[in-house]
């Protein structure tokens, strides 16, 4: 088929450039619609969001978010603890994750003997494709004890004195078991996303510098990173959305819980564990209108997560290669 | 060439997948289909009718266990055919029902679990201690209202973890409606429903979450289904009752406390949570769950068919996963109830 087919596309396209255009608005109109439609779509789940929290909205205002009470049975809700919960999760998700995955991405890249790249780019790249709720039962059943047992009393007595790091749960779950399946879970993106980052510096920035007499370290500092520097907050960014958004495996580990206290090992929620959790079994009319306004606080956090990368992407990002505009275009979508 | 042939293979496979799934759809279509969805209590019984209701009856019954608020809201909604919970309907959600019948189907208690190292099972527990320990008063182990329930039992030094079900579940009203009979404070503080704002402890996602956390929790106590703690060989608490005894989550038990109250309400309702003192052999944390169908139905045939079916032969199938079998007033209002069903 194709070895009739190649010769005769040239020859049309030499005999008369019109006869492509119906092809050509073709293509336009379809990825035009294509286009529309998605931000057609964001809109149209902003809008029922809206319409479906509008019970709790006209009731609560947007004091929702400042009051941590959560009472099914005499229906009094606020978004505070779980504002609070997602927040934290996710920092410190990201400030553990941020680093290892800038490390993995550098060692797959620069430091890494040849013959490991390509087996330890697949692993790291296949803890990306657990299954969320796999990753919970883990962490309930094996991670969770662990830490419980033998992480977090080590930290509570090394560094008690940070409110931080209070007593150590006494079961699985707990905000920091929380955080450290999501540190797991975000890895592989960050680490992944950057490592395509430092491939496409160009190779002779890189001998350059070494030929200037530069360690490693040095040709990282001054060529790698600055090179890759927008890219690399844009693949943060990704991941802190990644987070946020979470839902299942958080709600696994999390604990619940709605007292908003400093320690990481107590109990806790976060937006989208509360909204996945309670959701399908919500009684009242009104519970189900809150837990949609969490969604929607869920979708403005969001929104405001993915505008601030595409900010910092542009103020770091200017005339820097393609891939790093790639990622930046990846973590506006996230 | 060889592109082409690997294409017809993947062709070929698509098709023949196909088929078979038409011809299974196809076989299917013969029999008539009812969809239910809610509680995930009643979901093992569900479960093992049904096999034999497509044999006997030639109904296939879809059941998803999305837990009773998530079957309350299906019926509602009418995206199912029937609905089933354990808490029966309120009366707004009955008037937001429309038209909907709530029938009394199956009998079963709530197991406190716990699990601390080094104690034995059937430990004894009375309904006030254990609502100061759910709303966190009580939070050692070897709290003397817990000792003194224990004479003889050395009880450790460890820190209670209470567990209870993070999303909205018919067993969670079955143990705060019981706390709330018990525990006058518990009652103001808290209240009954399928989810509450639970004052301390952590949370589990469904009854295997919680059982996952007790099990891997020295020191917890939570509750779930008596039929899952066994099967999960959890350990559980004997329950003490208004008449001083402490009582099993067995057959016996849950018999005892149904026979304190065998007249249904107008709405069908039950309540045998907690019995008075007369029913000396009573579990008290006993419970009927209920079908909710709506009074007219496209599929009212079938949907009769398979509920005479599961209040009367489906019965016999409850002892072994400890659902005990509907008494006989019961059953008579819950047949009456069945007969309103039309098209």
């Amino acid at each position: 088929m194709a070895s009739i087919d190649t010769p005769v596309r040239p020859g049309r396209r030499s005999f008369t450039g019109r006869r492509l255009r119906p092809a050509d608005a073709l293509l336009q109109g379809v990825a035009a619609i294509a286009a529309t439609s998605a931000a057609v779509l964001v809109g149209l789940i902003a809008y029922k969001l809206v319409r479906d929290a509008w019970p709790a909205i006209s009731r609560y205002g947007i004091a929702f978010v400042a009051h941590d009470i959560w009472d099914p049975v005499a229906n009094h809700y606020g978004a505070a603890s779980f504002l609070f919960g997602t927040v934290l999760t996710s920092v410190f998700a990201l400030a553990i994750a941020g680093p290892l995955a800038i490390a993995i991405a550098l060692y797959l890249t620069e430091l890494a003997p040849r013959a490991l790249r390509g087996p330890v780019t697949a692993l790291v790249e296949t803890l990306a494709a657990i299954p969320s709720v796999v990753i919970g039962l883990w962490g309930i059943l094996v991670l969770g004890p662990f830490l419980a047992h033998h992480v977090e009393p080590w930290l509570h007595s090394a560094l008690g004195f940070i409110p931080l790091f209070g007593s150590p749960s006494t079961g699985p779950q707990s905000i920091f078991t929380a955080i450290v399946v999501l540190t797991i879970m975000i890895l592989p993106i960050v680490a992944s996303i950057c490592r395509e980052l430092f491939l496409s510096v160009p190779r002779e920035l890189k001998e350059g510098a070494l030929a200037l007499g530069t360690t490693r370290w040095e040709m990282i500092r001054a060529v790698v990173f600055p090179y890759a520097r927008g890219g690399i907050a844009a693949a943060l960014i990704l991941g802190f959305g990644r987070a946020i958004g979470e839902a299942i495996a958080v709600t696994q580990v999390v604990g619940g819980g709605t007292i908003i206290q400093a320690n990481l090992f107590s109990g806790g929620d976060t937006l989208a564990s509360k909204i996945a959790a309670s959701y399908q079994g919500a009684d009242s009319n009104i519970q189900v209108a809150a837990l949609i306004y969490l969604g929607l606080i869920l979708l403005v956090f969001s929104l405001v997560v993915n505008l601030l990368a595409q900010w910092v992407v542009r103020q770091f990002g200017r005339g820097q290669g393609a891939v790093s505009r790639a990622s930046a275009r990846v973590g506006a979508t996230a | 060439m060889k592109k082409s042939l690997s294409f017809a293979a993947v062709l070929a496979l698509v098709a023949a997948v196909a088929a078979g799934m038409s011809a299974a759809a196809g076989a299917r279509s013969s029999d008539t289909t009812i969809t239910g969805a809610g509680s995930t209590f009643v979901s093992p019984l569900v479960q093992t009718w049904q096999q034999p209701v497509g044999g006997a009856l030639g109904v296939t019954v879809n059941y998803n266990p999305i837990g009773s608020g998530g079957g309350i809201a299906a019926i509602t909604n009418r995206t199912v055919d029937f609905g089933a919970s354990d808490a029966p309907l309120s009366p707004d959600q009955f008037s937001a029902c429309k038209g909907c019948l709530q029938i009394p189907w199956a009998l079963a208690a709530t197991a406190v679990l716990y699990n601390v190292s080094s104690v034995k099972n059937l430990l004894h527990m009375d309904g006030p201690t254990l609502a100061k320990i759910f709303s966190g008063e009580i939070t050692k182990w070897n709290d003397p209202a817990i000792v003194k329930l224990n004479k003889g039992v050395s009880l450790p030094d460890t820190t209670i973890t209470t567990v209870h079900r993070s999303d909205g579940s018919g067993t969670t009203w079955n143990f705060t409606d019981y706390l709330s009979s018990v525990s006058p404070a518990w009652k103001s503080k808290y209240g009954v429903g399928t989810s509450v704002n639970w004052p301390a402890g952590t949370g589990g996602r469904g009854s295997a979450g919680v059982s996952a956390v007790v099990s891997q929790t020295n020191g917890s106590i939570g509750y779930a289904d008596v039929a899952f703690a066994l099967k999960n060989h959890l350990k559980y608490f004997a329950m003490k009752n208004s008449s001083g005894k402490f009582t099993t989550p067995g057959l016996r038990g849950i018999l005892a406390a149904a026979s304190s109250d065998q007249k249904p309400d107008a709405n069908n309702a039950l309540s045998i949570v907690n019995p008075p003192k007369k029913f000396a052999n009573a579990y008290p944390i006993s419970t009927f769950t209920y079908v909710i169908v709506p009074e007219t139905s496209a599929k009212a045939p079938e949907l009769k068919k398979f509920l005479f079916w599961a209040v009367t032969k489906g019965q016999t199938f409850g002892p072994k996963l400890l659902f005990q079998p509907i008494p006989k007033p019961v059953l008579v209002v819950a047949e009456k109830t069945i007969k309103k069903i039309h098209t």
